[in-house]
C-alpha cells in the first residue's frame, strides 16, 4: 500500500467498511488482442465509479535476494511517466475529486482510483499512459526506497505481532513464495537498485498481465471503447507462467519462538491447506471455509466461546482461511494471552476445540447459521464499491474468475456436517502445523 | 398518523450540484417519546444499516474510570435480561444479524447491520439490547478482564501510546483527557454500577437519534420501531451542550519511551468544535496542510521531497467543543528532529499567509468532487446522518455542503492559518527510543 492513513480525518462517525460479497450484479467482460482483459459491473445508484488496474504480478514473482521488489515497483508507478511529472498522477486525480492508491500482495498488484463517474475515461487514459511509459529515474528511487524502509519499520519491525507472523510463515514453508514477506526483508530493501526496478518493469508490466476492473455509474459499451483505445493499444508481449511450486507436505510439527519487546504473549499456528480450484475441489474448499467460520466467525465462534469465554485461556482468539489464494493458503489460528494465561494451556485448548468439532461435527443449527452468515457477508460487501471491485479483480487475477462468485455460494450451500469433519481431519492437524510463540523480552 | 407519534417528513429535493441531486432525500420522523429517526432509502442492496446515537460518550466516564462508556456499549451488546450471552450470540448468528456498539468522546452508539429479510427480527434484537440490559455480573467480569488485557496488549502500539499521551497533555482536567477505550489502569477500576448509573441517566430517547439507511420505507420502518421502542421514555441528565469548554494547553513537550526503531511524533493543539463558524475554511486549511494525502503540503515536503516518512498527515476532530488538531508522522528515530523542522517550516509558511489561489481551488475541487463518494454506501450514510442528527445540524447540511466549501475565500483560509498554525502553540508528543539508532 502506497499510503495508509492511520486515523480518521473529519467524519468521525464513519463506520468501517465491512469485510466479506451475493446477489451479484451482472458482469460485463471483454478481452483484447494484446491480452488485456476488462470486467465491468454497472451500478447507477451514485455518480461514482472505481477504476482498478490489476496485474498478475506480486511478491511471488520476485527472485531470491530481491524480496519487496513488486511493492517497491508499485510505489514507483507514482513517480512520473512520459506525459506526467512525478506526483502529477495523484494531483490530477485529486483535482477531479478523486482518491487514488495501490496495493501489492504475493499474488497481485492493483492500482485504483475512486472518481466521479464522468472522469473514468480520463483516468483510464492516464493509467495506460503511465503503464506504458514510466520514467523510473534513479533519483526518485533513492528517495522512495527510504520511504519504503519507513513503511517496513512501521508495519513490521516496530509491531511485535506482525513481526512474529512474518517469521512464522517463513518458518512454516520451504518452497512456496508465501514464505517471503511482500514488504521485503530489510536486508534486501537496502540492496535493491534502479536497475532491479527497470528489469522488473520490463518483465512484468506487459498487457497480458492486465485486468481492468470498473465498478460504478458507467456504461460497459463506453468503457470497452475507452479501454480498446488505451490499454488495448499496448504492444502484445509473451506472458510467462508464474512461479507456483508445489509445497512439500509437512513431515512433522515445527515450532518457533520470537523474543521481542512485547507486552503480552501471543501463540499462533499455521499450516498449508488447499485453495479453491473451481470444478475440482468445490466442496472441500467450501468446507474449509465453513469450518473456519464455525471456529472463528460471528458471535458464537467456537474459539471465542470455548477458549475465551468458558475456559479463560486467552483474551482473544481467531482463525482465518482464504480460499482464493494461489497454490495454497496458510490457514492460521491464534490466541492473545493475558497476564495470567499461558501459551501451553491455550495451545491445548485450541487443539481440543478443533478436535471436538472434527469428531462431533457441527450440529444442524451451527451449520445453517454459518452458511447464512457467509451469504449475508457477501450481501453486506455489495455496499462498498471498493470491496466489490477488489473481489472481482482478485478472482480474475488469481485465475478463478469473477464469474465464479455464484458457484462459490453454491459450494458453500452444499457443505454437509460430514464435509466439515472430513476437512478438519485431513488438513487441520497439529502434526502438519508450525507453532509460533511471541514471547515478551524480559528487561534486564 | 396514529396517536403514538407525530411524524414529520422532510424531503430535500432541491439540489445545487449533480452529487446532491443524486442523493436520496433525508426523511425525518419523531416518535412521541422524543426519539428522532432519520432515513435515507436505498434499494441498491437488500440490507439495512441503523445506528442509535446517545449522549453517553467517554467525556462522561467517571474520574479515573476511563473506558466506562465503551464498557457500557460492550455490555449492552453482549447479552440481555431475556437472553444470556450464549443464547444471544446464537440468536443473532442464526439470522446473520450484526450488532455492534462503541463509545466516542461525545456519544455512545449501537449499530445494526441486517439483511432486509431479517429486518423485523433485527429491530427487535436492537431494541432488546438497548432497553433490556442484562447486567450479568459474571459477564461484566469477563468483559472487563479481556478489556484490561487488550489495553495492556495495545501498549505495544506506538500510536496508542501517542494518543494516550496527547489526550492527557491537552485535556488535563477535561472529559476528553483519555481515549474512549480507556487504559490499563482506568479499566481495572470500573465497576458494574458505573455502567448502570450512566445507563440510567443517559440512555434516554430525547436527544437520541436513530439514523437508518437501506432498503426500507419510513412507513415500514416506523411500523417496526414503534412497538419495539414502546415504553422507552425520558430525557438524559446531561447533553453534549453541557460539555465544558477545554482550556488551551500550549507548547508542552512530552516523550514516552518505547524500544522502537521509529519515533512516532504527534503535534497537537486545540482545534475547533462542530459548530465553529469557520468549519469549512478549516476543512480546506487541513486539506492543504496534511489532510489531503498526496495533494497536501506535509506529504509533499516530508515524504515526496525528502523521503523521511511513509506517512505524515493532519486532521482535526470536530467535537461538541474544540477537539484536537493533530499532525502525526513516524520516522526512523534519528531523523525525528529533521522531520519536525520540516513540519514547522510548512506551518510557518502557511501561518504567514503563503497559501495560493490555485492551491485553494485544487483543495475545493477535491473535496467537492469526492463528496458523492462520502455517501456511496449505507454505512457511510448512516455515519453522516448520525453526526447531523446528534449535533442537531440542519437537515440540509449535506445538500449545502458543496456550496459551503465553494463559498470559502482565500482570506478566510489565511485567517484560519494564522489562528491555528503557530508552531509555538502546538504540543509535541514523541514516542520512541530514548537514544536513537537501535538499528534495523
Amino acid at each position: 500500500m502506497r499510503y495508509l492513513k492511520l486515523f480518521p480525518a473529519i467524519f468521525l462517525f464513519l463506520f468501517p467498511p465491512m469485510a466479506g460479497a451475493a446477489p451479484f450484479a451482472p458482469l460485463h467482460e471483454a478481452a483484447f488482442d494484446n491480452g488485456v482483459r476488462l470486467v465491468v459491473e454497472e451500478d447507477h445508484s451514485a455518480p461514482v465509479a472505481i477504476v482498478q488496474i490489476w496485474l498478475k504480478v506480486g511478491g511471488r514473482d520476485e527472485t531470491s535476494g530481491k524480496t519487496g521488489l513488486a511493492h517497491v515497483f508499485e510505489h514507483m508507478m507514482f513517480k512520473g511517466s512520459k506525459k506526467l511529472a512525478a506526483g502529477e498522477f495523484s494531483r490530477r486525480i485529486a483535482a477531479m475529486g478523486g482518491n487514488d492508491n495501490a496495493f501489492t500482495s504475493h499474488d497481485y498488484t492493483a492500482y485504483f482510483e475512486i472518481v466521479p463517474a464522468a472522469k473514468v475515461d480520463e483516468v483510464l487514459g492516464m493509467e495506460a499512459e503511465r503503464f506504458g511509459h514510466l520514467n523510473l529515474r534513479a533519483e526518485d528511487f533513492a528517495k522512495e526506497i527510504q520511504v519504503i524502509q519507513e513503511e517496513r519499520r512501521m508495519r513490521t519491525d516496530d509491531d511485535p505481532n506482525s513481526r512474529m507472523f512474518e517469521e512464522l510463515t517463513s518458518v512454516a514453508l520451504r518452497l512456496h513464495p508465501y514464505r517471503e514477506p511482500v514488504i521485503g526483508w530489510m536486508q534486501d530493501l537496502k540492496k535493491l537498485d534502479i536497475d532491479d526496478v527497470r528489469a522488473f518493469y520490463k518483465a512484468h508490466y506487459i498487457p497480458g498481465n492486465v485486468t481492468v476492473v470498473v465498478v460504478g455509474d458507467v456504461d460497459f459499451a463506453d468503457i470497452k471503447k475507452t479501454v480498446a483505445r488505451t490499454f488495448g493499444k499496448l504492444k502484445k508481449q509473451p506472458v510467462e507462467a508464474r512461479f507456483n511450486p508445489v509445497e512439500p507436505e509437512p513431515i512433522g510439527p515445527k515450532r518457533m519462538v520470537a523474543v521481542l519487546p512485547a507486552q503480552l504473549p501471543m501463540l499462533a499456528v499455521t499450516m498449508p491447506v488447499p485453495v479453491w480450484k473451481p470444478g475440482e475441489n468445490d466442496r472441500e474448499a467450501a468446507a474449509l471455509a465453513v469450518a473456519t467460520e464455525i471456529l472463528a466467525g460471528g458471535r458464537s465462534a467456537l474459539l471465542n466461546r470455548e477458549i475465551v469465554d468458558k475456559q479463560r485461556k486467552a483474551f482473544a482468539a481467531a482463525a482465518g482461511y482464504d480460499p482464493f489464494s494461489m497454490g495454497i493458503d496458510m490457514w492460521f489460528a491464534y490466541g492473545m494471552l493475558g497476564p495470567k494465561q499461558t501459551p501451553e494451556a491455550f495451545e491445548a485448548a485450541l487443539w481440543a476445540t478443533i478436535g471436538t468439532l472434527r469428531d462431533k461435527g457441527p450440529d444442524a443449527t451451527q451449520l445453517a447459521a454459518a452458511k447464512r452468515r457467509m451469504v449475508a457477508d457477501q450481501v453486506f460487501a455489495q455496499d462498498s464499491l471498493y470491496i466489490r471491485a477488489k473481489e472481482i479483480g482478485m478472482l480474475e487475477t488469481v485465475g478463478i474468475g469473477a464469474g465464479k462468485r455464484d458457484a462459490w455460494l453454491a459450494a458453500l450451500g452444499s457443505v454437509r456436517a460430514e464435509d466439515v469433519k472430513g476437512v478438519l481431519k485431513q488438513w487441520i492437524r497439529q502434526e502438519r502445523s508450525t507453532t509460533g510463540l511471541l514471547q515478551p523480552e524480559v528487561k534486564s | 398518523m396514529r396517536n403514538l407519534m407525530s411524524v414529520l417528513t422532510v424531503l430535500f429535493l432541491f439540489a445545487f450540484t449533480p452529487a446532491a441531486q443524486a442523493m436520496p432525500p433525508i426523511e425525518q420522523a419523531r416518535l412521541d417519546n422524543g426519539l428522532r429517526v432519520l432515513l435515507m432509502q436505498s434499494s441498491n442492496v437488500p440490507m439495512v444499516v441503523m445506528r442509535l446515537n446517545l449522549p453517553a460518550g467517554s467525556w462522561q466516564d467517571p474520574a479515573g474510570r476511563g473506558g466506562s462508556a465503551a464498557m457500557l456499549a460492550a455490555m449492552l451488546g453482549d447479552h440481555t435480561a431475556k437472553h444470556d450471552y450464549v443464547a444471544w450470540a446464537d440468536k443473532l448468528d442464526a439470522a446473520a444479524i450484526r450488532l455492534g456498539g462503541g463509545a466516542s468522546y461525545d456519544s455512545l452508539s449501537m449499530t445494526l447491520t441486517v439483511l432486509k429479510e431479517a429486518l423485523a427480527e433485527g429491530v427487535d434484537t436492537f431494541a432488546e439490547a438497548g432497553l433490556q440490559p442484562g447486567w450479568d455480573a459474571k459477564r461484566f467480569a469477563v468483559l472487563q478482564s479481556d478489556a484490561v488485557a487488550g489495553a495492556q496488549k495495545s501498549l505495544e502500539e506506538p500510536g496508542v501510546r501517542a494518543a494516550e499521551e496527547t489526550a492527557a497533555t491537552m485535556y488535563p482536567k477535561h472529559g476528553y483527557g483519555h481515549r474512549p477505550d480507556g487504559d490499563l489502569a482506568s479499566l481495572k477500576r470500573i465497576e458494574l454500577k458505573d455502567l448502570q448509573s450512566m445507563y440510567r441517566k443517559q440512555f434516554r430517547p430525547e436527544g437520541a437519534v436513530l439514523a437508518v439507511s437501506g432498503d426500507v420505507t419510513m412507513d415500514e420502518l416506523l411500523a417496526l420501531i414503534r412497538p419495539a421502542f414502546a415504553g422507552w421514555k425520558g430525557k438524559p441528565a446531561v447533553s453534549f451542550t453541557d460539555i465544558p469548554e477545554p482550556v488551551a494547553v500550549r507548547g508542552e513537550q512530552r516523550q514516552v519511551v518505547m524500544p522502537t526503531r521509529q519515533m512516532t511524533v504527534q503535534m497537537a493543539r486545540l482545534g475547533l468544535s462542530r459548530f465553529d463558524k469557520a468549519f469549512f475554511a478549516d476543512m480546506l486549511l487541513d486539506h492543504i496542510l496534511g489532510g489531503g494525502g498526496f495533494a497536501s503540503r506535509l506529504m509533499n515536503e516530508v515524504r515526496e521531497q525528502r523521503g523521511l516518512v511513509y506517512g505524515v498527515y493532519s486532521y482535526f476532530m470536530p467535537l461538541a467543543v474544540p477537539g484536537p488538531f493533530v499532525i502525526s508522522l513516524q520516522t526512523r528515530a534519528d531523523q525525528a528532529g529533521k522531520a519536525l523542522d520540516v513540519v514547522r517550516e510548512v506551518m510557518r509558511k502557511m501561518h504567514d499567509g503563503d497559501i495560493g489561489k490555485q492551491e485553494l481551488a485544487a483543495a475545493k475541487a477535491n473535496l467537492t468532487g469526492s463528496f458523492a463518494h462520502r455517501l456511496d454506501s449505507n454505512a457511510k450514510r448512516v455515519g453522516l446522518m448520525s453526526m447531523i442528527g446528534f449535533y442537531g445540524l440542519p437537515l440540509d447540511y449535506l445538500q449545502n455542503w458543496e456550496a459551503r466549501i465553494n463559498a470559502v475565500t482565500l482570506a478566510e483560509v489565511k485567517h484560519e492559518a494564522a489562528r491555528f498554525l503557530d508552531a509555538e502553540d502546538w504540543n509535541v508528543i514523541q514516542v520512541g527510543p530514548e537514544v536513537a539508532g537501535s538499528g534495523d
